[in-house]
């Protein structure tokens, strides 16, 4: 039910967003750019749909394919991926993760094993930590394991708590909720700015975000949990508040990450997986500060982890 | 505190299609992984359902940059080819594919680039260009080199005229080329077939051949095509 509502909402959202660029064709406006995204779009939102719909299994595959790939892209934006056993420690690492949301807890007979979940860090950055001393480098070895931590931490573990939402009972609405909720914000950020924007939000960091832009977007979060409080229906108001808050501010954290990540290495987009999108971490970068927060918010007061 | 450098992959920003069809490619462990296993499972499929059969395995020159040139009857030809180099070498073995034939949609350029390891050959102008990039790979040590000289498949069983790319590419310098044979294409694969047959397949690889005491001059070239021509074309008669 959940899930109808959701793709009918979606689907209604597409038609309203085709017929609008559409028409401004028509108008002999240049649409090229907003088509190519809009076509990405087209292609994407099926995936993902039809990965939640599938279940538990198949939306852990693929946040673990996502987060494989994403890592693939820092890395090859600020050349790690030269060094093959980082890397490869990583990519390890972040198949392991996928597996230890993927089992049944050996003690508590739960799905996902939540315990290993949070320690595996530690033996990853040992790990990473020791590669130099096992391969006998020291050059360039801060940088290459400062890399690697960041990336793994970062691209994989917080993103992957996607993946341990998928374990809890409610997971279906709370995924739908979250990727909507997400991308809207995004998307009204743009919006926003794009009609009423005029200073500038971190003009050092990202150029194009305005302060208009980013209140739109966090006003827009704050009403979607009670409009889609079928998704969660035992939530409280306060836990709505909440959930709207993480959602607004943690989204827009995460772009600007992206943002000054990019910046400082001096490229525009992390990759060209998604045509009219750039890469897939120019995409789920909002999703990475959001994942977890909700999540450990959601275990703490629902209790459901 | 100095800031970082940063170094990040020269084809960032590039779509993939454009990537896959550029040259040199930048290497992946991705893509490394895949071609391994693929390289194994085309070793056992060549021998099992085509029982391949190769001689003179030992006339392939140890360490260095080499070229093989072999008859093109079908596309078992570069396959087979890529069976007979050590495993270990097969990320440094780069078919030359016509770029207008291998690279031309998504699909096939990420087979032919992934899978294959392909050079895209750039067929017009005389392959100038594509020339001037085999020649800089097989300056490179420990680069093999995969050369079709007749230029494209052929249907009539009998070897083609070799280009004179080869020629232009070897003459007067101190590359090994290495002449190979392979027998039983045409009747597996031939030139419009959707699938290979499982017909036997025998490939013979024969003695390399030197021409740094030559000059650049086109007599030489032409003599660099007779030659090698001709020891194909030996190498193909031995059973006949």
């Amino acid at each position: 039910m959940v899930f109808v509502t959701y793709a009918a909402v979606v689907g209604a959202l597409l038609a309203l967003a085709g017929l609008i660029l559409g028409s401004l064709r028509l108008a002999g406006r240049d649409v090229s750019a907003p088509l190519r995204t809009y076509r990405g779009w087209l292609v994407m939102i099926p995936i993902v749909l039809g990965t939640l719909l599938l279940g538990r299994e198949a939306t852990i595959i693929g946040v673990t394919l996502l987060a494989v790939f994403g890592f693939r892209e820092f890395a090859r934006a600020t050349g790690l991926y030269e060094d093959w056993w980082m890397t490869g420690i990583v990519y390890l690492a972040i198949v392991a993760l996928g597996a230890v949301s993927l089992v049944t807890d050996p003690r508590l007979g739960q799905p996902g094993w939540y315990g290993m979940f949070m320690a595996l860090p530690a033996f990853v950055i040992a790990s990473i930590l020791l590669e130099p001393v096992l391969r006998n480098r020291s050059r360039g070895a801060l940088q290459k394991v400062a890399l690697a931590i960041l990336g793994f931490i970062y691209f994989g573990w917080m993103f992957m708590h996607l993946g341990l939402l998928a374990n809890t009972p409610n997971a279906l609405g709370y995924l739908l909720f979250l990727v909507f909720a997400v991308e809207l914000g995004d998307i009204a950020a743009f919006t926003f700015g794009r009609v009423f924007g005029k200073r500038k939000l971190r003009e050092r960091i990202s150029p194009n975000k305005t302060i208009a832009g980013s209140a739109g977007a966090l006003g827009v979060s704050l009403v979607l949990p009670w409009l889609l409080w079928f998704s969660f229906p035992h939530f409280g108001p306060g836990l709505l508040v909440l959930t709207g808050l993480i959602v607004g501010i943690g989204g827009q954290l995460g772009d600007l990450v992206i943002s000054y990540i990019k910046r400082d290495i001096g490229i525009k987009d992390m990759g060209t997986t998604i045509r009219g999108h750039g890469g897939i971490l120019d995409r789920v970068d909002s999703m990475i500060f959001v994942a977890p927060i909700f999540f450990h918010t959601v275990r703490w007061f629902d209790g459901a982890g | 505190m100095n800031t970082w450098n940063y170094h990040p992959s020269p084809d960032i920003g590039t779509p993939i299609a454009r990537r896959l069809r550029s040259f040199p490619r930048e290497p992946g462990m991705f893509a490394y992984a895949v071609r391994s296993f693929a390289a194994l499972l085309l070793r056992a499929w060549m021998r099992i359902y085509h029982r391949l059969h190769i001689d003179g395995r030992e006339n392939l020159p140890a360490g260095g940059s080499y070229v093989l040139v072999c008859n093109h009857t079908s596309h078992l030809d570069t396959l087979c080819l890529l069976c007979s180099v050590p495993l270990r070498r097969i990320h440094h073995c780069f078919p030359a594919a016509a770029a207008d034939y291998f690279f031309t949609n998504l699909p096939r350029s990420a087979v032919s680039a992934t899978l294959i390891n392909a050079l895209p050959f750039d067929r017009a102008g005389g392959g100038a260009q594509s020339l001037a990039l085999c020649s800089a790979l097989l300056e490179e040590r420990g680069n093999i080199l995969i050369l079709f000289p007749e230029g494209t498949r052929t249907t009539s069983g009998e070897i083609g005229r070799f280009r004179s790319g080869i020629g232009r590419l070897t003459a007067g310098r101190d590359i090994d080329i290495v002449p190979c044979h392979l027998e039983g294409g045409l009747r597996a694969w031939p030139k419009g077939r959707a699938l290979p047959r499982p017909r036997r397949l025998r490939l013979r690889i024969g003695q390399a051949r030197n021409f740094r005491h030559l000059d650049g001059s086109p007599e030489s070239v032409r003599a660099v095509c007779a030659d090698l021509q001709r020891c194909v074309g030996e190498l193909g008669g031995h059973n006949e």
